[in-house]
């Protein structure tokens, strides 16, 4: 049967807040735009997001953008680009203004602006004292963006792929990318959709370890595509536990809570906080935080049978305050600890949460594809959100600069795909080599016979990130990290599907999904063997200082013979002055 | 379609028809429990009043529009295919119609005798 | 603990039916794990899930006879056997993924958007704190679909009556402070069938996983309706 085709302007992979944003832009410019998603747009685990998305407005107490991009800067551990991270915080302010006249039900203060609150690592005055700079609807701001980002999305007619799963890049002799080879769910067709302009915005890939805050949806798809289209990642091994998952769970409680007024205990009842970072204490940066936790659990001061967590006390708050900004959380502590926060303190522990790493992009979003400092992009691939790396949050990230990446890279992706269309206004012609080896991405699973399941290989290759890639890393458990998840690719070849049907066959999408994590796992694994340093998220008992000397450079990591380049930090901001590494103490 | 048409017009009437049913009622069950009609003379007399002759008249138009309105409703939920559905409802519009005429006849009557 | 599931494979079944499982259960389990576990007894097992908190809306299905959200649903208050079905009233497309198309078609005709007619301010549209309060029980909705597959109207009408999701929906722009469009929304659900189907038989209630009360909803749309006429 002749493989079914269709034409875009714009293909947009991933129904997120980025993927979402850029729709709109350029579905609002009258753009024939396709956007492809794995689940209903909504059902997009940008829904998740709790705490909020950070603006300068300055509506509870003072602030201004070059304030919030120090604390960016200082939060990514001097690893971000400055560039970026300066044209981010400044966009942060018109985006959620835009946001808002979309209709996000934002909570709201006296005065009728928007509420903010406070989040970890935010300061006023370069390093004063505590701002408050997070935008929030209650404790359910991804919610509230995503849900009006798709309603906005069907007013301007974005034209919807739902369900449907893609499967690789497809690409001409150049290098170029005309689109994607993507499968219909529902039948198990699969549909060549062309498109002068791909844009990548497929999330995370949490799902690469075993406790995790993220869906079950987050594979890391668009960065596994990359990868095989040949194609590096950047910065992965920068990876993201959040200091507040429910113990054992891995289900988020946001930082919002801390930043409410909430604070960490040990097993004796002590603020432990306090001793690791002593003016800013629970809201010091999330790494810090969560090396906290682990140390003290570490040294035996953990609660519970196994003494294996640490309490979230929440029950000094005023109920008024936790009905009215954390209603959410207090459902699920009630659900899934058993606890309502109320009464007792949540138990919590850190989830593998945020990946800062991925597709390595420039601040338009285009996709830049070599280590060359001065290198140029890819025409015509963009990339943006969690799976694309800008790089504005360095080796870790800011509580509340997540939703704010997505939004406004979303969106400048989306207003400078406009351009790009208007200058190259045909599609190029189809490589139809490219297009059959896409297409064997599917046939090969149709190999029948004994072999392992899909679901054995998946948990042995999530324990063993877990085990040999977690919140501290010391060489020998990383090389036999490295060999494990080689073998385990190796392993692939032998994992045969129970399920041969077409329609819904959840078995094969999982087998593609598998395939995609341990694509983007090797490139945590790897590039975090090889940073020899501690810095952010990375954090390295065996070489526990940061070497800006050797290692003030991003990772650059191709999946052919696991090569990797490294490329310099664009320290140079657009218009102000660059903000110096110093010691990072909170 | 305007906001006259039917679905709050209906709505609203079968509420409203209801509160007055219910007042009607109670009204009825107590002058039966406490000054019941003793022979047919008696029921002539009480329906032939000019104020319980209005308020019957009310209460079975109040009844007719109600019916109309629930049967209708009952219609549009299970009867799917139009020309059964058009039927069914001019058929319930005629019973209806022809429980109007007979209800009317009976008030006269009375007034009559 | 023992299942009782629900299958069916158009490629290879001509009928649905239903295949008993047994799953080890432990403490804190919720039903989406013990599905999760199925599946991996029975890679064939089909059903939608994501995020395993209730935010993301995608593993609704019909449990024991009620519509739940299977991620947090406590696998301690189900009675044994379990019956796990598909959402009631919806076309099967295979095990427990029914086709929510009409469900996702009714909510699109509610325009569910914020409608401004004024010129943006520079900031933020201004909105009190009571004025947001209104939004409360309407916004959270997560489009599951648990309530307008457990509405008989829902079931009777499917193509006509908006279903109390969709309803929801226009409720929480009519509430919304911000939108300018409130008599045009209002005009779009009269006639006798988008909201006035709704006979108040409450199982959306009983059903949302989220506490929300679509009821409720469509009682206040009716009193502005009634207020705005009279």
């Amino acid at each position: 049967m002749a493989l079914e085709k269709q034409r875009f302007d714009t293909l947009i992979l991933g129904a997120g807040g980025a993927g979402l944003n850029a729709a709109l832009q350029l579905a609002n410019a009258n753009l024939k735009v396709a956007v492809v998603s794995k689940v209903f747009p909504t059902r997009s685990h940008t829904v998740a997001a709790q705490g909020g998305v950070n603006a300068a407005l300055a509506n509870v107490l003072p602030d201004n953008w070059h304030w919030h991009m120090f604390d960016t800067v200082k939060g990514s551990d001097y690893l971000g680009d400055q560039d970026a991270i300066e044209y981010m915080c400044r966009e942060a302010i018109p985006t959620v203004y835009e946001l808002e006249h979309n209709g996000v039900p934002f909570s709201r203060l006296a005065n009728g602006k928007i509420y903010q609150r406070a989040f970890g690592g935010q300061s006023q005055n370069f390093g004063g004292d505590q701002a408050a700079r997070t935008c929030a609807a209650a404790d359910r701001t991804g919610h509230a963006i995503l849900h009006t980002l798709y309603q906005q999305n069907i007013r301007a007619k974005t034209h919807f792929f739902d369900e449907y799963f893609a499967a690789d890049l497809i690409r001409d002799q150049e290098g170029i990318i005309l689109g994607a080879l993507v499968l219909d769910i529902a039948t198990g067709e699969p549909l060549l959709i062309e498109a002068k302009t791909t844009l990548l915005a497929t999330g995370g890939c949490g799902q690469v370890f075993r406790t995790t805050s993220n869906a079950h949806i987050n594979t890391g798809d668009g960065k596994a595509m990359i990868l095989r289209a040949g194609l590096p990642l950047m910065d992965m091994e920068f990876f993201q536990f959040h200091p507040t998952g429910i113990a054992g769970k891995g289900m988020l409680i946001t930082e919002g809570v801390r930043g409410e007024g909430g604070y960490l205990i040990n097993k004796d009842g002590e603020r432990f906080m306090e001793k690791y970072a002593p003016n800013a204490k629970d809201l010091a940066s999330r790494d810090v935080v969560a090396r906290s936790i682990v140390t003290e659990v570490r040294g035996g001061r953990g609660c519970g049978p196994e003494a294996d967590h640490v309490m979230l006390k929440v029950n000094h708050l005023d109920e008024e305050v936790i009905a009215k900004r954390l209603p959410g959380i207090r459902e699920s502590s009630k659900i899934f600890a058993g606890v309502d926060p109320v009464k007792d303190p949540i138990p919590v522990f850190p989830t593998a949460h945020y990946v800062m790493g991925g597709i390595p992009t420039d601040r338009f979003g285009r996709v830049m594809p070599t280590s060359d400092d001065d290198g140029d992009h890819l025409p015509g691939l963009y990339a943006a959100g969690e799976c694309a790396c800008a790089s504005v949050h360095g080796a870790n990230r800011l509580g509340g600069n997540s939703l704010l990446d997505i939004l406004v890279f979303g969106r400048l992706a989306g207003k400078n795909i406009i351009d790009y269309v208007r200058d190259n206004p045909s599609h190029r012609p189809l490589d139809e080599a490219s297009v059959s080896s896409a297409m064997d991405r599917f046939n090969k699973w149709d190999a029948k016979g004994d072999g392992i399941t899909v679901s054995e290989l998946r948990k042995e290759f999530r324990k063993t990130m877990e085990d040999h890639a977690g919140v501290f890393r010391v060489e020998d458990m990383m090389q036999e990290g490295v060999e494990k998840v080689r073998a385990i690719r190796d392993k692939l070849a032998d994992v045969r599907l129970t399920d041969h049907s077409k329609t819904f066959n959840t078995n094969r999408t999982e087998a593609l999904e598998l395939e995609n994590m341990i694509d983007v796992g090797l490139s945590i694994a790897v590039s975090a063997l090889h940073r020899k340093e501690s810095r952010g998220a990375h954090s390295r008992p065996d070489y526990p200082k940061r070497d800006d000397a050797e290692w003030m450079k991003h990772t650059l990591y191709w999946r052919e013979g696991d090569k990797l380049e490294y490329k310099g930090v664009r320290s140079q901001p657009l218009t102000v002055e660059s903000f110096p590494p110093k010691e990072r103490v909170y | 379609m305007s906001r006259q048409a039917s679905g709050l017009r209906a709505w609203f009437l079968q509420r409203a028809t209801a509160i007055y049913l219910i007042l009607f009622i109670l009204y009825a069950l107590q002058h039966m429990i406490f000054s019941p009609p003793a022979n047919h003379a008696d029921w002539q007399a009480w329906v032939a009043s000019p104020l319980v002759s209005l308020g019957l008249l009310l209460f079975f138009a109040s009844l007719l529009l109600h019916a109309w309105v629930g049967f209708r409703d009952v219609i549009i939920d299970y009867v799917h295919p139009t020309p059964i559905r058009v039927t069914v409802l001019t058929v319930a519009g005629f019973v209806l119609v022809g429980c109007a005429a007979w209800v009317l006849q009976i008030i006269i009557l009375a007034q009559i005798a | 603990m023992k299942f009782s599931v629900y299958r069916y494979n158009p490629d290879t079944d001509n009928e649905p039916y239903m295949q008993a499982f047994e799953v080890e259960t432990r403490q804190g389990m919720m039903l989406r794990d013990a599905l999760m576990a199925i599946q991996e007894q029975d890679e064939s097992f089909t059903f939608r899930h994501s995020c395993g908190e209730g935010v993301c809306g995608s593993d609704g299905v019909n449990v024991n006879g009620s519509n739940k959200l299977a991620c947090i649903t406590p696998l301690s208050e189900l009675k044994e056997t379990v019956e796990v079905r598909p959402f009631p009233g919806r076309p099967v497309v295979r095990d427990l993924v029914v086709d929510m198309s009409q469900f996702y078609a009714q909510y699109k005709k509610v325009d569910p958007w914020l409608i401004r007619k004024e010129p943006m301010p520079e900031q933020e549209i201004l909105q009190s704190p009571e004025e947001r309060d209104k939004l409360d029980g309407l916004y959270e909705c997560i489009m599951c679909g648990c309530c307008s597959t457990s509405c008989p109207s829902f079931w009777w009408n499917p193509d006509k009556f908006l279903g109390p999701q969709a309803l929801l929906s226009a409720c929480r722009f009519l509430a919304d402070s911000r939108d300018q469009a409130s008599e045009e929304r209002l005009n779009s659900l009269e006639g006798p069938y988008k909201m006035f189907r709704c006979h108040t038989i409450m199982n959306c209630v009983e059903a949302c996983p989220k506490g929300l009360n679509p009821t409720k909803a469509i009682g206040h749309i009716k009193a502005i309706m009634l207020k705005d006429a009279i």
